[in-house]
């Protein structure tokens, strides 16, 4: 039963979800068509889950209504008469599975919740193991698969009975590139055989151009709904990227003229709204008149610009969060700051030897190597559980290395005094803030703790609520703080002291776009003003284009370790150029391609992406293959790679160089 | 319902149960263990008490006097000290819990026909054990003077010992006690024991059970499927209720073997009646489920709302009837009571339907009202 009047399987007015006294979703509205893929996208606490809950019947709420397959889902007993065709994946990675059960016996079980008949779940169980590859491992326990299986394990007992709708809550969240690549197209693929329609959420921007349509949501409100091509056509604009020598003064002028301006890596990327971009470029130019700068490009904006965009013109953004990290000191507009590239440093901060743990049989960390020098910023990617945490425990000292060795500031950190460890700073996953001390006992306590003396401890004080953009908030309690403004107080905490090499575990985890970038402002400007030699860990690959240097860790291993440009260079000289198709039957022409052996073949939303290392040539083999199948090619673009296509690349050739081993 | 449904609840947790060691470990060790520690530690036999003498007379009747103690299977004499100061350093460590201070001229005196106080310091922190103690030493004191007046009576008139006897104690009391003869607390305790073990595991476990589920997201997969609630909650039951039933059957066999409690009663009602008992108790824990979020919370508000009550309220230490009003009415408004007539009947008095059925009504009720609650306050589309 489709609602005749819209044509739409879900419709939901006005929805308004209040948590006690805290709203939590406020007069939402959307609608979702059947067939489609419905995104909602956002920074935790917009309301993503408590929407898709109430959708799914397993969530009551206080205002609007939801309809779902033409029944209103007013009361249990009405949301009891849609469950049997909905399928609801709940949010937290294989969290909802049954750790001691096999994969067989978790899917039997979801099969006989749903009372599947004996002979088509045998059929659909046989097919859905051979899609995820998951065939080989029926017999073992969810609780020994990693992140990515427990991810698809999940997918098919969602589908096992064959919903005509599935809600999956941040499916991908903390799951490595390739188990993510993989996972969109399986979901592609099933709901295009079975005409599943699908209501997914992600805190990933960068995952926008997966759905068909979708919803910006912040704060408990929709920002904007449509296709991904819409919404950003709602924000005419330009992004101009160039490389100046004196970053940050470059990037305090720009800041005083635009709203979005951020230094990644040695870019300045700069949002120039309704700027066409020789226009936009030109308007760069201009202000930087006097300052040096070289290689200036320029590129349409991305969805995460879109919605910064958007957050500003609604006025959504929290006072504090938007003021710049170093206020536009005098010094810095007249250039006067010690300034980039950072004071030589050529000693080398943190240095991991061979570094090795494990855990009984299991090995978390496998010989690990690398350097980071001072005022480097060094980011350590992966999954969940591919060994970062564990790594940065080792080098920090908190945990004895089974073999090799962790070394800060030339000592090793097994045998380290208490003096080389006084100069590190370590920010943990979980902010270890005391939420119900103002910001200001918090700083003081850790100022004590790491025995900061009393004659400096009120200006490091002051440095830290000036460097973390902490005024006007120093009598407010920790846990009353928006997240964004909690996490640049625990790293003020971690940073009281003064350390010269600081390690950050996740920091940035759950922290709206906004947060991130005024977190990794402030990084850069620690890294290059202060010579600070930074090691940070993340599971956002956009993030890491931040990094001076990166090291990609899978399965405790490292398996690429340069630059964030020499790495998108290797691919291009390895693999080719970044292209993007739209054809009329994207589906069919995936299948297509992907028997044709072009590498990297990847469902987005509309369009595929393959990597090719002759793009003429490459047309015209293309063209014929869709041709012969009756598929038009509409068009044929060169993009350039995101570092998530650098790791999927690497991530496969390692396994590819593994099988042949 | 439908029965397939609540099946597959049922097996899915079985598995999960039998597969997690700590959870399984939890299941069976707990209720061993707390049987068998409080059976050891709660023991309320007065016996083997530590006592001390100084003997500042060192008679012939003074020895007598004192060997009458020391003789006894309540008393564990640990010698004669010097003095009494050394005694009062004795009690003051706990080494010893009573003294007997015996005066010089003790036998002089009583020789010459005059009496004589003989000193006893009691350690009276735990009234209950100085009570008992006083008892104890009262009678061996009244049983010696008896004996005085039964050896003069004969020296002086030539009377029987029996007849001597006679005379000074024309009324003798008869005493027979009943259902634990020996009056060992163990019997009592052991069997009584048996009530607070299956008050705690089952709701322990169906709370831990249910709120695991809510703390990983799994619970989920119930409220978006079509089981219904009266499914669910069977299916979850099922298992626990299992696992109750061998562990009923477990601290049975320990109170019999182990503790060598008797057992008169018919073994089908009393098992039936556990059963119900238990059904009743993992209510408890349903409840519990419902109320709190953390596996933490309700392990411990488990604790507060089923040990704590069922330990004071039961008559398992002091007798309800001599409890306040208030108090009484409490305990009657507490499932423990008369599952507890239950054990003691059947264990110690032989009793079975005909007597206690008034009791497994009453639990009876219990569960239904508990599981009737814990199946309205279920929601499969709960506010937060």
């Amino acid at each position: 039963m489709v609602d005749s009047d819209t044509g739409s399987l879900v419709e939901v007015r006005n929805f308004t979800k209040r948590y006690r006294k805290a709203t939590a979703v406020k007069g939402v509205s959307l609608s979702i068509r059947a067939g489609e893929i419905y995104g909602l996208i956002g920074p935790d606490g917009a309301g993503k889950s408590s929407l898709m809950k109430a959708v799914a019947g397993v969530l009551s709420f206080e205002g609007g209504s939801i309809d779902a397959f033409g029944t209103r889902i007013d009361s249990e007993a009405a949301a009891e008469q849609v469950k049997g065709q909905l399928g609801f994946m709940p949010q937290g990675l294989g969290l909802n599975l049954y750790p001691e059960l096999s994969i067989e016996e978790n899917i039997d079980f979801f099969a006989q919740l749903r009372q599947v008949p004996r002979k088509r779940l045998a059929e659909r169980k046989a097919r859905l193991l051979a899609m995820t590859r998951l065939a080989p491992f029926r017999e073992r326990r969810m609780k020994q698969l990693s992140g990515g299986m427990k991810q698809k394990l999940g997918l098919i007992c969602t589908l096992i009975h064959e919903p005509r709708l599935v809600i999956l809550d941040e499916p991908t969240t903390g799951v490595d590139p390739v188990s993510r690549r993989d996972f969109w197209s399986i979901l592609a693929e099933l709901l295009r055989e079975r005409g599943i329609t699908a209501l997914i959420s992600t805190a990933y921007m960068d995952e926008a151009a997966r759905f068909h349509r979708l919803s910006l949501m912040y704060a408990g409100s929709v920002l904007t709904t449509g296709e991904p091509e819409q919404i950003l056509a709602e924000v005419p604009g330009s992004i101009v990227s160039l490389q100046a020598t004196q970053q940050i003064v470059a990037l305090s002028r720009l800041e005083q003229h635009f709203q979005q301006v951020e230094a990644v890596g040695r870019e300045l990327r700069t949002f120039v709204p309704d700027l066409p971009p020789t226009a936009a470029a030109a308007k760069v130019s201009e202000l930087l008149q006097g300052l040096e700068y070289s290689q200036l490009q320029t590129y349409p904006p991305e969805l995460e610009d879109a919605f910064i965009a958007l957050l500003y013109r609604r006025k959504l953004v929290h006072p504090a969060q938007a003021t710049p990290a170093t206020p536009n000191t005098p010094q810095a507009a007249q250039g006067e700051i010690p300034d980039d590239p950072p004071p030589k440093h050529d000693g080398i901060a943190i240095e991991a030897r061979g570094l090795t743990r494990d855990f009984g049989p299991f090995r978390a960390v496998d010989q690990i190597s690398f350097k980071v020098c001072e005022g480097e910023i060094f980011g350590l990617l992966g999954a969940n559980g591919a060994g970062k945490t564990t790594a940065i425990k080792m080098l920090t000292g908190i945990l004895r290395p089974t073999a090799g060795e962790g070394r800060v500031a030339g000592a090793d950190m097994r045998r380290a005094s208490q003096e080389i460890k006084e100069r590190i700073g370590y920010m943990s996953q979980a902010f270890s803030l005391y939420r119900d001390m103002t910001v200001m006992e918090n700083i003081k306590l850790y100022a004590r703790i790491y025995a900061v003396p009393r004659a400096q401890s009120r200006q490091r004080i002051a440095w830290v609520i000036e460097m973390a953009g902490l005024h006007g908030v120093e009598n407010r309690l920790a846990g009353s703080l928006p997240m964004g403004i909690r996490q640049r107080l625990a790293l003020g905490c971690a940073l009281v002291h003064r350390p010269a090499v600081l390690f950050l575990d996740e920091p940035t985890s759950g922290v709206d776009p906004i947060g991130r970038r005024r977190f990794w402002e402030i990084l850069v400007r620690l890294a290059r003003t202060e010579g600070v030699a930074i090691l940070v860990t993340t599971h956002y690959m956009s993030e890491a284009e931040h990094c001076d240097h990166l090291a990609l860790m899978y399965a405790g291993r490292i398996i690429a370790d340069a630059s964030p440009a020499d790495m998108k260079a290797a691919l291009k000289t390895e693999a080719g150029e970044l292209l993007e198709l739209t054809t009329d039957q994207p589906l069919k022409a995936l299948e297509v391609l992907d028997q044709a052996e072009f590498s990297g073949v990847a469902l987005f939303g509309k369009h595929i992406h393959l990597l090719a290392p002759d793009p003429q040539q490459a047309r015209e083999h293309i063209t014929q293959l869709l041709a012969a199948k009756d598929i038009q090619l509409l068009d044929m673009q060169i993009r350039v790679p995101s570092l998530e296509d650098v790791f999927v690349y690497r991530i496969l050739s390692q396994e590819r160089a593994e099988a042949a081993a | 319902m439908n029965i397939q449904r609540a099946w597959a609840v049922a097996w899915k947790e079985t598995r999960e149960i039998l597969r997690d060691r700590l959870f399984l470990a939890m299941a069976f060790v707990v209720p061993t263990m707390i049987l068998v520690v409080l059976s050891y530690g709660l023991s309320f036999d007065v016996e083997n008490i530590p006592f001390a003498v100084v003997d500042y007379d060192r008679s012939t009747l003074s020895r007598e006097y004192l060997h009458r103690f020391s003789d006894s299977r309540y008393f564990d004499f640990q010698g004669e000290a010097r003095d009494v100061r050394t005694l009062e350093t004795l009690l003051a460590k706990g080494k010893i819990r009573f003294a007997i201070i015996i005066p010089p001229r003790f036998q002089r005196r009583l020789l010459a026909d005059r009496n004589i106080a003989v000193q006893s310091l009691i350690d009276g922190v735990f009234p209950y054990r100085t009570q008992v103690s006083k008892g104890y030493i009262a009678a061996i004191n009244a049983n010696f003077n008896a004996d005085l007046i039964n050896g003069y009576l004969v020296d002086k008139f030539g009377l029987r010992p029996d007849q001597a006897r006679a005379a000074i104690q024309p009324v003798q009391l008869a005493t027979r006690y009943l259902y634990n003869q020996a009056i060992r607390s163990g019997w009592s305790l052991s069997s009584g024991l048996i009530m607070l073990v299956l008050m705690v595991s089952p709701p322990f476990l169906t709370a831990l059970g249910v709120v695991r589920e809510r703390e990983n997201g799994s619970i989920y997969n119930i409220y978006a499927s079509t089981v219904t609630r009266g499914e669910f909650l069977l299916g979850k039951l099922l298992p626990y209720i299992g696992i109750s039933a061998i562990n009923v059957l477990i601290v049975w066999l320990l109170a019999v073997y182990l503790f060598g409690a008797p057992f008169k009663g018919q073994p089908l009602f009393f098992f039936f009646a556990s059963i119900i008992y238990v059904i009743c108790t993992a209510g408890i824990g349903l409840l519990v489920s419902l109320i709190v979020r953390t596996q933490a919370a309700a392990a411990l508000l488990t604790m507060v709302i089923a040990f704590i009550p069922a330990m004071l309220y039961s008559g398992l230490l002091v007798p309800i009837e001599s409890m306040s009003q208030e108090t009484q009415i409490e305990a009657h408004l507490f499932p423990a009571l008369y599952y507890l007539r239950i054990v003691w009947g059947s264990f110690l008095k032989g009793l079975g339907w005909s007597v206690l059925w008034v009791d497994v009504l009453a639990l009876a009720v219990y569960a239904v009202l508990l599981w009737t609650i814990g199946f309205i306050s279920f929601r499969k589309r709960p506010r937060q």
